[in-house]
Protein backbone atom coordinates (compact mmCIF):
# COMPACT_ATOMS: atom_id res chain seq x y z
CA UNK A 1 0.00 0.00 0.00
CA UNK A 2 3.04 2.15 1.33
CA UNK A 3 4.96 1.86 -2.88
CA UNK A 4 1.58 3.06 -4.42
CA UNK A 5 1.03 5.78 -2.27
CA UNK A 6 5.56 6.48 -3.13
CA UNK A 7 4.67 5.48 -6.59
CA UNK A 8 1.81 8.51 -6.65
CA UNK A 9 4.04 10.67 -4.88
CA UNK A 10 7.43 10.28 -7.39
CA UNK A 11 4.91 11.05 -9.93
CA UNK A 12 3.40 14.17 -8.86
CA UNK A 13 6.95 15.41 -8.55
CA UNK A 14 7.64 15.11 -11.68
CA UNK A 15 4.66 16.46 -13.30
CA UNK A 16 4.86 19.85 -10.91
CA UNK A 17 8.42 19.62 -12.46
CA UNK A 18 6.97 19.22 -16.12
CA UNK A 19 4.82 22.68 -14.98
CA UNK A 20 7.32 24.29 -13.53
CA UNK A 21 9.56 24.04 -16.52
CA UNK A 22 6.58 25.44 -18.79
CA UNK A 23 5.33 28.20 -16.54
CA UNK A 24 9.05 28.89 -16.23
CA UNK A 25 8.67 29.36 -20.50
CA UNK A 26 5.35 31.03 -20.49
CA UNK A 27 6.32 33.78 -18.04
CA UNK A 28 9.63 34.53 -19.87
CA UNK A 29 7.06 35.26 -22.70
CA UNK A 30 5.05 37.65 -20.70
CA UNK A 31 8.34 39.12 -19.25
CA UNK A 32 9.42 40.18 -22.40
CA UNK A 33 6.10 41.50 -23.73
CA UNK A 34 5.44 43.43 -21.09
CA UNK A 35 8.91 44.70 -20.35
CA UNK A 36 9.18 43.33 -16.45
CA UNK A 37 11.36 40.75 -14.86
CA UNK A 38 10.06 37.05 -12.28
CA UNK A 39 11.18 36.65 -9.39
CA UNK A 40 11.86 32.96 -8.89
CA UNK A 41 9.79 32.40 -5.87
CA UNK A 42 6.73 33.99 -8.23
CA UNK A 43 7.33 31.71 -10.86
CA UNK A 44 7.17 29.03 -8.66
CA UNK A 45 4.09 30.46 -6.69
CA UNK A 46 2.21 30.52 -10.16
CA UNK A 47 3.50 26.45 -10.57
CA UNK A 48 2.23 25.53 -7.96
CA UNK A 49 -1.09 27.08 -8.47
CA UNK A 50 -1.58 25.68 -11.55
CA UNK A 51 -0.85 22.46 -10.35
CA UNK A 52 -3.36 23.04 -7.61
CA UNK A 53 -6.36 23.95 -10.17
CA UNK A 54 -5.54 20.90 -12.38
CA UNK A 55 -7.01 19.19 -9.67
CA UNK A 56 -10.08 21.13 -9.78
CA UNK A 57 -10.23 20.99 -13.50
CA UNK A 58 -9.67 17.41 -13.73
CA UNK A 59 -12.38 17.04 -10.44
CA UNK A 60 -15.15 19.14 -13.17
CA UNK A 61 -14.25 17.46 -15.99
CA UNK A 62 -14.90 14.06 -14.61
CA UNK A 63 -18.08 15.10 -13.67
CA UNK A 64 -19.14 16.84 -16.53
CA UNK A 65 -18.15 13.56 -18.47
CA UNK A 66 -20.14 11.19 -16.12
CA UNK A 67 -23.13 14.03 -16.27
CA UNK A 68 -22.80 13.07 -20.26
CA UNK A 69 -22.99 9.40 -18.95
CA UNK A 70 -19.34 9.02 -20.50
CA UNK A 71 -15.97 7.80 -19.09
CA UNK A 72 -13.85 9.76 -21.85
CA UNK A 73 -13.46 13.81 -21.15
CA UNK A 74 -14.12 15.17 -24.80
CA UNK A 75 -13.54 18.84 -25.80
CA UNK A 76 -17.54 19.28 -24.84
CA UNK A 77 -16.36 18.97 -21.12
CA UNK A 78 -13.38 21.41 -21.82
CA UNK A 79 -15.76 24.35 -23.22
CA UNK A 80 -17.78 23.91 -20.11
CA UNK A 81 -14.93 24.17 -17.66
CA UNK A 82 -14.62 27.78 -19.63
CA UNK A 83 -17.99 29.00 -19.53
CA UNK A 84 -17.68 31.74 -16.70
CA UNK A 85 -15.30 33.93 -18.82
CA UNK A 86 -16.57 35.15 -21.78
CA UNK A 87 -13.32 35.64 -23.75
CA UNK A 88 -11.90 32.65 -22.81
CA UNK A 89 -14.71 30.71 -23.78
CA UNK A 90 -14.78 32.22 -27.42
CA UNK A 91 -11.09 31.58 -27.21
CA UNK A 92 -11.28 28.02 -26.36
CA UNK A 93 -13.96 27.42 -28.76
CA UNK A 94 -12.29 29.13 -31.62
CA UNK A 95 -9.49 26.23 -30.63
CA UNK A 96 -11.97 23.16 -30.66
CA UNK A 97 -12.73 24.78 -33.88
CA UNK A 98 -9.67 25.02 -35.33
CA UNK A 99 -8.77 21.12 -34.13
CA UNK A 100 -11.92 19.88 -35.61
CA UNK A 101 -10.75 21.37 -39.24
CA UNK A 102 -7.64 20.11 -38.78
CA UNK A 103 -8.82 16.64 -38.26
CA UNK A 104 -10.57 16.71 -40.97
CA UNK A 105 -7.95 17.32 -43.39
CA UNK A 106 -6.30 14.52 -41.82
CA UNK A 107 -9.15 12.61 -42.21
CA UNK A 108 -9.07 13.97 -46.29
CA UNK A 109 -5.59 12.69 -46.59
CA UNK A 110 -5.85 9.55 -45.14
CA UNK A 111 -8.48 8.45 -47.17
CA UNK A 112 -6.76 9.84 -50.67
CA UNK A 113 -3.64 7.77 -49.32
CA UNK A 114 -5.79 4.50 -48.35
CA UNK A 115 -7.50 4.22 -51.47
CA UNK A 116 -4.11 4.52 -53.13
CA UNK A 117 -2.23 2.44 -51.05
CA UNK A 118 -4.06 -0.49 -49.87
CA UNK A 119 -3.95 -0.99 -45.83
CA UNK A 120 0.07 0.17 -46.18
CA UNK A 121 1.25 2.04 -43.34
CA UNK A 122 1.31 5.86 -43.88
CA UNK A 123 4.23 8.12 -43.31
CA UNK A 124 1.99 10.13 -41.18
CA UNK A 125 0.97 7.03 -39.14
CA UNK A 126 4.73 5.80 -38.28
CA UNK A 127 5.85 9.45 -36.99
CA UNK A 128 2.94 9.54 -34.91
CA UNK A 129 4.31 6.48 -33.46
CA UNK A 130 8.26 8.14 -32.96
CA UNK A 131 6.82 11.07 -31.62
CA UNK A 132 5.12 8.56 -28.68
CA UNK A 133 8.17 7.67 -27.66
CA UNK A 134 10.08 10.75 -27.74
CA UNK A 135 6.88 12.21 -25.15
CA UNK A 136 7.26 9.23 -22.93
CA UNK A 137 10.43 10.88 -20.77
CA UNK A 138 8.00 14.03 -19.88
CA UNK A 139 12.06 16.18 -19.47
CA UNK B 1 -0.91 22.87 -31.52
CA UNK B 2 2.75 21.92 -30.49
CA UNK B 3 5.43 23.81 -31.15
CA UNK B 4 8.83 22.50 -30.06
CA UNK B 5 11.82 25.11 -29.94
CA UNK B 6 11.14 28.84 -30.31
CA UNK B 7 9.42 31.39 -28.26
CA UNK B 8 6.34 29.54 -28.03
CA UNK B 9 5.94 27.82 -25.16
CA UNK B 10 3.09 25.38 -23.97
CA UNK B 11 1.91 22.63 -22.15
CA UNK B 12 2.70 19.04 -23.76
CA UNK B 13 -0.48 16.98 -24.54
CA UNK B 14 0.93 14.12 -22.48
CA UNK B 15 1.82 15.98 -19.52
CA UNK B 16 -1.52 17.05 -19.29
CA UNK B 17 -3.15 14.13 -19.82
CA UNK B 18 -1.03 12.90 -16.95
CA UNK B 19 -1.70 15.93 -15.00
CA UNK B 20 -5.95 15.12 -14.97
CA UNK B 21 -5.90 11.19 -14.58
CA UNK B 22 -3.39 11.92 -11.38
CA UNK B 23 -6.98 13.44 -10.12
CA UNK B 24 -9.73 11.29 -11.21
CA UNK B 25 -11.65 9.44 -8.86
CA UNK B 26 -12.52 7.08 -10.93
CA UNK B 27 -9.98 4.38 -12.87
CA UNK B 28 -11.44 4.64 -15.96
CA UNK B 29 -11.54 7.88 -16.41
CA UNK B 30 -9.66 9.19 -19.73
CA UNK B 31 -9.23 11.79 -21.94
CA UNK B 32 -9.50 12.05 -25.86
CA UNK B 33 -6.81 13.46 -27.67
CA UNK B 34 -8.76 16.88 -28.85
CA UNK B 35 -9.51 17.66 -25.59
CA UNK B 36 -5.98 16.79 -24.24
CA UNK B 37 -4.71 19.41 -26.67
CA UNK B 38 -7.79 21.76 -25.54
CA UNK B 39 -6.79 21.45 -22.13
CA UNK B 40 -3.12 22.41 -22.87
CA UNK B 41 -4.48 25.18 -24.59
CA UNK B 42 -6.60 26.43 -21.14
CA UNK B 43 -3.72 25.76 -18.79
CA UNK B 44 -1.67 27.97 -21.20
CA UNK B 45 -3.89 30.45 -20.87
CA UNK B 46 -4.18 30.45 -17.17
CA UNK B 47 -1.15 31.13 -16.59
CA UNK B 48 -0.31 33.63 -18.82
CA UNK B 49 -3.33 35.40 -17.27
CA UNK B 50 -1.65 35.09 -13.93
CA UNK B 51 1.73 36.32 -15.10
CA UNK B 52 0.09 39.39 -17.17
CA UNK B 53 -2.00 40.26 -13.90
CA UNK B 54 0.84 40.12 -11.69
CA UNK B 55 2.93 42.05 -14.60
CA UNK B 56 0.00 44.64 -13.94
CA UNK B 57 0.05 44.87 -10.79
CA UNK B 58 3.88 45.14 -10.49
CA UNK B 59 3.65 48.43 -13.17
CA UNK B 60 0.98 49.77 -11.32
CA UNK B 61 3.40 49.77 -7.96
CA UNK B 62 5.94 51.11 -10.10
CA UNK B 63 8.25 47.89 -10.07
CA UNK B 64 10.31 46.31 -12.52
CA UNK B 65 10.02 42.93 -10.41
CA UNK B 66 6.95 40.74 -10.25
CA UNK B 67 7.11 38.96 -6.99
CA UNK B 68 4.89 37.17 -4.97
CA UNK B 69 3.49 40.09 -3.30
CA UNK B 70 1.98 41.24 -6.43
CA UNK B 71 1.19 37.64 -7.51
CA UNK B 72 -1.00 37.64 -4.25
CA UNK B 73 -2.90 40.85 -5.32
CA UNK B 74 -4.48 39.51 -8.47
CA UNK B 75 -5.13 35.73 -7.41
CA UNK B 76 -8.38 35.92 -6.02
CA UNK B 77 -10.36 37.17 -9.17
CA UNK B 78 -7.94 34.99 -11.64
CA UNK B 79 -9.04 31.62 -9.47
CA UNK B 80 -12.18 32.18 -8.50
CA UNK B 81 -13.65 32.04 -12.23
CA UNK B 82 -16.25 34.13 -11.33
CA UNK B 83 -16.73 35.76 -14.90
CA UNK B 84 -13.47 37.74 -15.16
CA UNK B 85 -13.13 38.58 -18.50
CA UNK B 86 -9.49 37.94 -20.26
CA UNK B 87 -7.89 41.27 -19.97
CA UNK B 88 -4.60 40.77 -18.66
CA UNK B 89 -2.57 38.41 -21.57
CA UNK B 90 -3.25 39.58 -25.30
CA UNK B 91 -5.38 37.48 -26.70
CA UNK B 92 -5.11 37.46 -30.70
CA UNK B 93 -8.79 36.51 -31.55
CA UNK B 94 -10.28 38.32 -34.71
CA UNK B 95 -12.71 40.34 -32.85
CA UNK B 96 -11.60 40.87 -29.17
CA UNK B 97 -13.92 42.24 -26.70
CA UNK B 98 -11.89 42.99 -23.72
Amino acid sequence: MAAAGEERQMLAQRLKAAVHYTVGCLCEEVAEDKDVQFSKQSIAAISDITFRQCEIFAKDLEMFARHAKRTTVTTEDVKLLARRSNSLLKYITQKSEELASSNMEQKEKKKKKSSTAKGERTPGEQEAAVTENEDSNMA
Amino acid sequence: MEERGGRAGGFRKDTVDRLLRLHFRDGKTRVNADAQLLMAELLKVFVREAAARAARQAQAEDLEKVDTEQLEKVLPQLVCNCGPELHGSRMSIGAETA
